[in-house]
């Protein structure tokens, strides 16, 4: 068992307080759409902690872009860019997730520091974070002040476009937490993978450590550990 | 008989004998009472101010007309006096009158109206600036119309009994003889309240907002740059600083709800929806759009124009070739002229978001689609509630919409449906974990993920 350091500190901070808010925002938004049918706090209240949240949302954001922007860690998310391999390896892991790891089948892919994600985790998080979520960080700015941005409103098609948008999209990130929590209890144990986003750290076998992860040069005190 | 009937069978000599005596003592016992000094005419007009008041001030000169109605011709010499027009006499207006020829032996006047409307032009000579004015009004368009009602020069103003100032005071306003139920509402404002009392300073009545002369017809749903609700910020300057210290988006708010919508706090609110012209933003005027069809659409069901309707309605005046696009734009109203003049004090003023924020609110169960009719007037027809918040008015009525209270349901039916499937995902995926391992279908692989946990979850993902 080594322990590999597959979540830099800046990653972690990000991940907690991307959490955090979009848990915040999912509740708050929805209090907002159903006021009147949940009365937690007032309208008010749940804009102002909407609209509050959402630049803490937005400033994060950069950290976790500029982190790996400007870091080697962005190995990470680089896609196979052969069609038939990535496909392959994607419904590969589909079909581990919906039917080999009920029958105790071995996981298709090797976690290393380079490649801490597998073809559907690097796919989805991809089109969150880079399609989803600052879409609807967008959408949300031309909701926070429609006069200012009249223009910007107008052009695609008015409010009503814009806040349908935003709401789809909360759908697809309420349907996303789900499956992106439930997945994350799917590790060797329930609480691995919450204890690597705490700590940086994932145990993993010996056998399943892919040559890329035996010599990283930017993980603290080397990127693998005994275990 | 009628006055003029009666006067006819005196003798002229022995009327102009008459005219001079009566006018001498009208003159002795009107003068000293009741001329102020700043409007008394000169000797001159005051003497043929009595000769007239010989006769027309006496109670119950009247005429009959051609057309059957009755023309009051007593003009009281006590308040004549009093009125601003008492410098300029009788024969400063009524400049046809041949003193050798009066009264006329024909009847010449077909109708009190006929009458004032050729009076008017008399009014012009003095008062041009005004007359203009006027002539750009709601009230000349309604009278160009053929509109009988509508006001005119002498509607407002008694020519003999003009006092300075008296339309600005709230029990003597004139608008109140055809906005009676404004009016009242009016009355019971806390502008009118303020008016009231002197010590509160300034509050306004009615040619404040809607000019004196220039009368524009009301314009809540053309925006806050026209009409009256543009007068509530030529006094309220600064509202909206103050209202952007506690309401979100507080120029949207200003933008797409009226004044009164919430100022006027226990009033029905209805959303009007006008068509305008997607580039210049003007209404669209009903001989622009066509009537015909837009009756046709607003009979379509019975219930007013539903989400279809308006949708189809929007592709036809939209159709290919049609270079000046329609759109819609909607504001949030108060459901009738009364109700829009019972504003509140401040502090009755609606505040709580979620009046209009909820499903079902009240203010958007009313809704009408409107457009300009000739004279300027809105002209709304009633339309079904569903075009809030139906999906084809995602396209069609794009530019109004209220978080929460007018939301697309369908919407809502999808967040149901996601998340649905993500706690089945959960729950299904963590049963089939239990029934694999209970049917012994589980069998960990020996390449060292170890032992599925006890609760039936599955072995290690990446």
């Amino acid at each position: 068992m080594q322990r590999l350091y597959i979540h830099p500190l800046p990653v972690r901070i990000w991940h907690w307080i991307n959490a955090a808010g979009f848990v915040l925002m999912v509740l708050t938004g929805l209090q907002i759409r159903y006021v009147g049918l949940i009365n937690v706090v007032s309208f008010r209240t749940a804009v102002a902690v909407h609209n509050s949240v959402a630049f803490v949302l937005i400033a994060n954001f950069f950290v976790w872009l500029g982190f790996y922007l400007f870091s080697d860690r962005i190995k990470a998310y680089q896609s196979e860019l052969n069609p038939r391999k990535h496909f392959t390896a994607t419904f590969r892991q589909i079909y581990y997730y919906a039917f080999g790891i009920l029958r105790g089948e071995p996981n298709p892919f090797h976690v290393s520091i380079y490649h801490k994600f597998n073809p559907l985790q690097s796919m989805t998080y991809q089109l969150v974070l880079m399609l989803c979520v600052p879409i609807q960080f967008y959408t949300g700015i031309l909701m926070w002040d429609v006069e200012r941005f009249s223009a910007q409103v107008n052009f695609f098609g008015g409010v009503r476009v814009i806040d349908t948008v935003h709401v789809l999209i909360f759908i697809v990130i309420v349907f996303y937490l789900f499956v992106h929590v439930y997945l994350s209890t799917l590790g060797h144990t329930r609480t691995a993978h919450f204890k690597a986003m705490f700590t940086g750290y994932d145990d993993v076998e010996d056998d399943e450590v892919e040559p890329a992860a035996a010599a990283p040069e930017s993980a603290p005190s080397g990127g693998v550990r005994p275990a | 008989m009628d006055g003029y009937g009666a006067l006819r069978k005196i003798p002229r000599a022995l009327l102009r004998i008459s005219f001079a005596i009566a006018a001498l003592a009208a003159g002795l016992a009107l003068l000293p009472a009741a001329a102020p000094p700043a409007f008394a005419a000169d000797a001159a007009a005051s003497a043929t101010n009595e000769q007239c008041l010989a006769c027309h001030g006496a109670d119950g000169m009247e005429k009959k007309l051609a057309d059957g109605a009755t023309l009051q011709l007593h003009v009281p010499g006590d308040t004549f006096a009093k009125s601003v027009h008492n410098s300029i006499g009788c024969t400063g207006c009524h400049t046809d009158v041949n003193l050798a020829a009066h009264p006329p032996a024909e009847n010449d006047i077909p109708s009190k109206r006929s009458f004032s409307l050729a009076m008017t032009q008399v009014c012009r000579g003095c008062h041009a600036d005004k007359f203009d004015q006027w002539e750009t009004s709601v009230h000349a368009a309604l009278v160009r119309n053929g509109d009988s009602a509508a006001p005119i020069c002498t509607d407002c103003h008694n020519p003999h009994a003009v006092i300075k100032d008296a339309a600005t005071q709230i029990d003597q306003v004139p608008c109140q003889k055809c906005h009676s139920a404004i009016y009242t509402a009016y009355s019971g404002s806390m502008h009118a309240a303020y008016r009231r009392s002197s010590d509160k300073g300034y509050a306004p009545i009615c040619s404040d907002c809607h000019s004196a002369h220039d009368v524009k017809p009301t314009s809540f749903g053309q925006g806050p740059e026209h009409g009256p609700e543009a007068a509530c910020f030529g006094c309220h300057d600064g509202v909206l600083a103050a209202h952007q210290k506690w309401l979100p988006n507080a120029a949207l708010h200003f933008e797409v709800v009226t004044c009164p919508a919430c100022h006027s706090p226990y009033a029905q609110r209805r959303v009007d929806l006008m068509l305008i012209d997607s580039k210049d933003s003007k209404a669209r005027g009903t001989e622009q759009v066509g009537v015909p069809l837009f009756d046709a659409s607003a009979q379509s069901n019975g219930k007013g124009i539903d989400a279809a309707t308006l949708w189809n309605l929007l592709q036809t005046l939209n159709r290919a070739g049609i270079a000046e696009k329609t759109v819609l734009r909607g504001r949030l109203d108060v459901l009738t002229g009364p109700q829009a003049h019972q504003l509140a004090d401040k502090s009755k003023a609606i505040s709580d978001c979620q009046v209009c924020h909820s499903s079902g609110s009240q203010a958007f169960q009313s809704v009408t689609i409107s457009l300009v009719g000739p004279e300027g007037r809105r002209v709304g027809y009633g339309a079904n509630a569903d075009v809030l918040n139906s999906p084809t008015s995602l396209e069609s009525v794009s530019g109004f919409y209220a978080i929460g209270g007018t939301r697309i349901k369908i919407l809502d039916i999808l967040l149901a449906l996601a998340v649905l499937a993500g706690l089945g995902i959960v729950v299904g995926h963590l049963t089939l974990g239990w029934l694999f391992k209970y049917f012994g279908l589980y069998h960990p692989h020996n390449g060292g993920h170890g032992e599925r946990p006890a609760d039936g979850g599955g072995p290690k993902a990446a």
